[in-house]
């Protein structure tokens, strides 16, 4: 029992921070009317690669550094703290489906170049019609509240399904469209979730060929690009692992990486917001002086320990692979999620109207949190989960 | 970083099992002669024991039924005892700690006064020396276990010509003494836990004064931030009673889950409960308790105490009307005054509101988490820095 970061931890974490302090710059997004293709993804990734860190989940035996979930949130914690732009995320979420889903030869041929950082990836598992709270099934007489990736599936014959896979030849094509694919623009490589006959399945899709089409989406945090996936008749290859296997064991994984950038971007709003009260004067006093202000900064902090506490404890849950892995990752989504968009929130009502402006870095901490609680379902739904994983046991 | 238990195989589990063996049914004095009532101190009085070692011999004495010295003894154990290692004579610690550390003399704590609550500094008793001894005169307030103490560890205003902190002094007096008189409170719940204890002229030898003159102000902050870690649960009454994983286990049993905004709130409550349980175990690994506790123990009361109000208030809820009668629980497993009396899911709600004033005020915690951890500037308190005979009157003045 040992509830503190070992020094490896703390070094690994220490790295990231000066790395990510001395090289990823927000400025040019704080310039009015600056949209994502300003977040200087293509400059950042290079920067990231050059340091290794697109290789730190795979493993050793494909040139990667095979590195456990508590490594990794350290790395994407720091990334988190600064809003890093990059296909960081996405690359790791199409590492992961293949890390899980893959034969081993196409484990050997894509993750040895992400290793290398010369292929990103991207996993295309959202629909664009997603459903909206409430819209979900009513098992059990609850009101659910589905996730974009799991809700609304198709039916069992395959109808109503966004993506379609058909055989051809030796290979598939997949047909229809895919959205909220995180860092799909930047992706030279796309795992994509269709529709083969009876059964949901995944697919490896070269991005770059003429069957595929990428709209980037006006997506409100600019320090993410997010974006739309047309196919029409794309090649395809797909992955022999289910997607029962697959799936969840992704998506605990990126609901951990969810929960470290949450955790990390409260810490750096609440001491940017406490610096701030410090600083700024008003009847003669630091506005930090009075209670209203330090009660609401009082209260953030206690997030603040909570949701590091339900990220780390997630973390070492996947590591270990334990056994309420699911549930702590469920757990530490929904705890960060509602948490950080509260400490936003609040950062922006102490800056005050400076606060509300475009030039301040307040609102990509905002949007990053509104977009961090939706993008792969609703702390709310979550929590959905969280009951069912407790009730079933 | 290793979240994991000492197992159920750990060799120092095995070793307090066997003594819970030899000694089936032991007696206070057994378990603190043991090591077992501090294992956190220095021997003789505990084992020196480390945080994991700690935690085996709470988890074990409670899994025996032995009631636990933190309980029996509260004060003494977890608040005040400790400042007779620091402050003590070789004396007091001979004839106050062996009792003490049993539970065959109970302590209470003799701070709060009516006009000194969140403001303690502020308070009025008074001891003056005469020769061999002092005679201490006030009027304190909020006191749990007064009616049953032996002993009562007392702050009281030495010097008046000195400024409010530095006049303070603490002294162990016995509750027995003439002069000292104790009053019940009913409080809202309708029950007895705190009273009033009236200091009337009472004599106090010399030889009870802890640490020297002066001392006071020190030993009650001290003694009022040591926190000793709920180990076994999260419980909805400062660590005892219900937590939130009960909560869930009766919104399942008696079917309230099924309606979506009480699942909603059930797992909000749910996972915070486990939030909780691993900042507990956290702020144990880092072995805080050993030492005094700092700012991160009122953080974790300031985060503690509001979850532990939702989760007594959404069962009171789901109890509908009848949640009204007193004495009904609302679930069947429910069982009131299994542990302490916090157990009692209807009575604990009753007393929830004074879960935000006793041991800090919320807003006192506030204050410290804001101050001490984030640094923002300082409450000013215009009676501390001048004589406290003066102080009223600076009270007055314009600022």
């Amino acid at each position: 029992m040992n509830f503190a970061l070992s020094e490896d931890h703390e070094f690994l974490r220490d790295v990231a921070r000066t790395f990510v302090a001395n090289e990823i710059d927000l400025a040019r997004l704080l310039i009015p009317g600056a949209t994502v293709a300003d977040a200087s993804y293509e400059s950042n990734w290079k920067k990231i690669a050059d340091v290794g860190w697109p290789g730190l989940i795979v493993p050793e035996a494909y040139g990667g550094s095979g590195m456990s979930c508590i490594d990794l949130a350290m790395v994407a914690g720091e990334l988190g703290r600064a809003l890093a732009p990059s296909p960081f995320l996405g690359t790791l979420a199409g590492t992961w489906a293949i890390i899980k889903g893959g034969s081993e030869a196409q484990r050997a041929a894509h993750l040895p170049p992400v290793a290398a950082g010369t292929r990103a990836l991207a996993l295309a598992v959202a629909r664009a019609d997603a459903p909206r709270q409430g819209q979900g099934d009513n098992a059990n007489g609850t009101s659910r509240h589905p996730e974009p990736v799991e809700g609304l599936q198709a039916k069992s014959d395959g109808s109503g399904s966004d993506v379609v896979a058909t055989v051809d030849g030796d290979g598939f094509r997949i047909d229809g469209t895919k959205s909220f694919v995180i860092d799909g623009g930047a992706a030279d490589v796309l795992v994509v979730a269709a529709q083969l006959g009876a059964e949901r399945r995944f697919f490896i899709v070269e991005a770059r060929q003429s069957g595929v089409g990428i709209d980037v989406l006006p997506w409100r945090d600019i320090t993410r690009q997010v974006c739309t996936v047309r196919f029409d008749g794309a090649q395809a290859e797909l992955l022999p692992g289910a997607e029962a296997e697959v799936w969840p064991w992704v998506r605990d994984r990126l609901l951990l990486v969810l929960s470290v950038e949450n955790a990390a971007g409260i810490e750096h709003v609440l001491d940017a917001t406490v610096a701030y009260a410090k600083e700024r004067v008003a009847f003669g006093r630091p506005i930090g002086a009075y209670q209203s202000i330090k009660h609401a900064l009082a209260d953030t902090f206690g997030a603040r320990e909570c949701a590091n506490a339900a990220a780390l404890y997630a973390a070492w849950a996947l590591s270990e692979e334990a056994p309420n892995a699911t549930l702590a990752a469920a757990m530490a989504q929904s705890y960060t999620s509602d948490a950080y968009v509260a400490a936003t929130h609040q950062s922006i009502q102490i800056f005050g109207a400076l606060g509300f402006s475009w030039e301040m870095e307040n609102h990509l901490y905002f949007k990053r949190a509104r977009a961090n609680a939706a993008i792969l379902g609703a702390p709310s739904s979550h929590r959905a989960r969280v009951i069912d994983l407790l009730t079933a046991a | 970083m290793d979240f994991d238990l000492p197992p159920e195989h750990d060799p120092r589990r095995l070793e307090i099992r066997a003594w819970l063996e030899r000694n089936p049914r032991p007696t206070g004095r057994q378990v603190a002669e043991a090591g077992y009532a501090v294992p956190h101190w220095p021997r003789p009085w505990g084992l020196a024991a480390d945080p994991e070692l700690q935690l085996i011999i709470a988890d074990e004495l409670e899994r025996a039924h032995v009631d636990a010295p933190y309980h029996v003894n509260p004060v003494a154990v977890n608040n005040c005892a400790q400042s007779l290692l620091t402050h003590g004579t070789d004396a007091q610690r001979a004839c106050f700690l062996p009792p003490a550390l049993a539970g065959e003399e109970i302590w209470c704590m003799l701070f709060s006064e009516p006009s000194a609550g969140s403001d303690l500094a502020a308070l009025q008793t008074t001891a003056r020396r005469e020769g061999d001894h002092y005679v201490v005169k006030g009027h304190k307030i909020w006191t749990s276990l007064a009616e049953y103490a032996k002993i009562g560890v007392l702050a009281a205003r030495t010097d008046p010509s000195l400024p409010k902190h530095a006049g303070l002094s603490q002294f162990l007096i016995d509750m027995d003494s003439p002069g000292v008189t104790v009053t019940p409170i009913v409080d809202m719940s309708g029950a007895q836990e705190y009273n009033e204890v009236f200091l009337d002229n009472v004599i106090v030898p010399a030889d009870r004064l802890l640490g020297a003159e002066g001392d006071g102000w020190f030993l009650c902050t001290s003694q009022l931030q040591t926190e000793r870690v709920a180990l076994s649960k999260p419980g909805a009454v400062w660590g005892k009673g219900p937590s939130a994983r009960e909560l869930l286990a009766g919104l399942i049993e008696c079917g309230a889950i099924g309606d979506p905004l009480v699942r909603d709130e059930a797992a909000k409550l749910y996972i915070e409960g486990e939030i909780l349980r691993l900042l507990a175990y956290r702020a144990f690994s880092d072995g805080v308790n050993a030492k005094a506790a700092g700012p991160e123990g009122a953080a974790r009361k300031m985060i503690a105490a509001p979850h532990g109000q939702r989760v007594l208030e959404l069962a009171k809820r789901v109890q509908g009307a009848r949640g009204l009668i007193e004495g009904v629980q609302p679930f069947a497993a429910s069982r009131p005054g299994a542990h302490t009396v916090f157990d009692d899911w209807d009575y604990a709600f009753w007393f929830s509101p004074g879960v935000t004033l006793g041991v800090g005020t919320q807003e006192m915690l506030k204050n410290i988490v804001a101050e001490r951890v984030l640094g923002l500037p300082r409450e000013g308190d215009r009676t501390a820095k001048v004589p406290w005979s003066q102080a009223g009157k600076t009270e007055l003045a314009p600022a």
